[in-house]
């Protein structure tokens, strides 16, 4: 793995944005690192919506929100000094990942799959810190990325 | 209304009279307008409606004006209707909280996933002429776990003794039925110990209510497995043990409790069971200190806590 291969997990929060600022500091204008930037996709769950188009037109909110993000971010990491040609932005749709409703749909597990195709040596979340009550009810990304991964470095950025 | 279907209510409701009959609905829409006596026509079939159901909790009386206990006109079966309406509001879990929606879409998927499985509450939907998804009960005859526990007139040694490998093992069969659901992509949504009622003429229990959805997370499973932890709780304690309740027996947290020992959720809610019965097996106190506030690990399928838990049923010496 090669630790100089950045894949930083995005989901358009403020711990996001946080990541990706953290990054920019700390590899602006320091040459030889490449940084993806990647969102998976995870829909909005189909049944808190009353029909098909509200939740399409939610998806379709979604996902501009999401793109603006990322192309923010990597218009950041550029002007910290980073090669435009070493910024890579990566959004992983739900539709070829899973299915439109989110049981056994796991974004920490998608992640971690594109780290190992990718070769990535360093993974970057963003967290802001979640108690135990709300990790036992919901479950936590970054939480899953920390214990699941292996062969890498992890940055967490709270 | 017409004269034919006017006799079949006649015959059902003999009190009412040709002055007060109802209307025909075969558009559920506006359900506030549909009331005693009123006909739902569904794709050939007609229930006249008896009354709104309700919800009895913490001592108030819940009106549910969407759904209606009727009866068919053809069989004069009940039924209960549970019509369309997509509410949406917030759900409050100890000092957390849930966005809840109301799905009768999931319902629907739901009692098709499950039909002839007696784990589960049983009905059919009909659309009607607005295409809303009416779902069509049928009525379980029986009482809700928590009332048939609280009847057991014992003191807690015998109740464990004497009753508790049974309601577990049937507990474990419930909890069966909810990891079909998860295998199966869906979830319950609700899981509550009035939601499994056990059925006065088999004494099986059957799950009931599948019309909760939430936003997706990273733990889809977690708020079910919260559900099975707090009847697990239920089942073994006789009810709900609070600091209120132990402060009455002079067994507060000056004593050998700690705030590890209750529960992860409800800080009041004793959860380390076996502070209080020491009778109860470490197996399956183990079990129940998983949704302790002093865990570290927690269940993320109903699986691992059926490997937890069948292995205490064993040792309770009723498998």
């Amino acid at each position: 793995m090669n630790f100089k291969k950045l894949l930083v997990a995005v989901d358009a929060s403020e711990n996001s944005t946080r990541a990706v600022a953290y990054v920019g500091e700390m590899l602006g204008n320091t040459p030889g690192f490449h940084v993806t930037l990647l969102y998976v996709e995870r829909f909005p769950e189909r049944d808190t919506f009353p029909d098909e188009d509200s939740w399409r037109a939610a998806c379709q909110k979604e996902e501009k929100t999401v793109r603006d993000f990322l192309e923010d971010s990597r218009r950041q990491l550029v002007n910290s000094g980073i090669a435009p040609e070493h910024v890579a932005v990566e959004y992983a749709s739900a539709s070829s990942l899973g299915s439109r409703r989110s049981e056994g749909y796991s974004v920490a597990r998608h992640v971690l799959q594109f780290h190992q195709e990718g070769g990535f040596g360093t993974v970057v979340v963003g967290r802001r810190g979640v108690s135990k009550a709300e990790e036992f009810l919901f479950g936590s990304v970054t939480t899953k990325i920390v214990h699941s991964a292996k062969d890498c470095s992890i940055w967490v950025v709270q | 209304m017409d004269k034919v279907i006017w006799e079949k209510v006649h015959r059902i409701l003999p009190s009412l009279s040709l002055r007060d009959q109802g209307q025909v609905y075969v558009d559920t829409s506006e359900f506030m307008n549909i009331s005693y006596g009123d006909v739902i026509a569904l794709n050939g079939r007609h229930f006249v409606v008896i009354r709104d159901e309700a919800e009895r909790r913490f001592g108030m009386e819940d009106p549910k004006f969407w759904v209606k206990r009727c009866r068919d006109l053809e069989t004069e079966e009940l039924y209960i209707l549970k019509l369309v309406f997509h509410e949406h509001f917030d759900q409050h879990i100890g000092s957390m909280t849930i966005r809840c929606f109301r799905s009768p879409e999931k319902e629907s998927r739901i009692l098709e996933l499950v039909k002839n499985d007696v784990r589960f509450m049983q009905g059919v939907t009909l659309n009607d002429t607005a295409n809303n998804p009416v779902r069509i009960l049928e009525m379980i005859r029986g009482r809700s776990l928590d009332s048939v526990i609280e009847d057991i007139d014992v003191d807690h040694a015998s109740y464990f003794q004497e009753h508790f490998s049974g309601i577990l093992k049937k507990y474990i069969g419930a909890c069966e039925a909810v990891l079909f659901l998860h295998d199966h992509g869906e979830r319950h949504g609700d899981i509550r110990r009035d939601h499994i009622w056990i059925e006065h003429a088999t004494g099986r229990y059957r799950w009931i209510d599948f019309d909760y959805a939430y936003e997706s997370t990273e733990n889809p499973f977690g708020l079910d497995l919260f559900g099975l932890g707090n009847i697990l709780l239920f089942i073994t304690g006789q009810g709900v043990h609070t600091t209120h309740d132990l402060a009455a027996l002079n067994q507060g947290l000056d004593d050998n409790l700690t705030p590890e020992d209750f529960s992860l959720l409800f800080p009041n809610r004793l959860v380390n069971l076996r502070k209080r019965f020491p009778y109860i097996p470490i197996s399956l106190n183990r079990v129940l200190l998983r949704f302790s506030a002093g865990t570290d690990v927690f269940y993320e399928s109903v699986e691992e806590l059926l490997d937890d838990l069948k292995p205490c049923l064993k040792e309770l010496g009723a498998a």
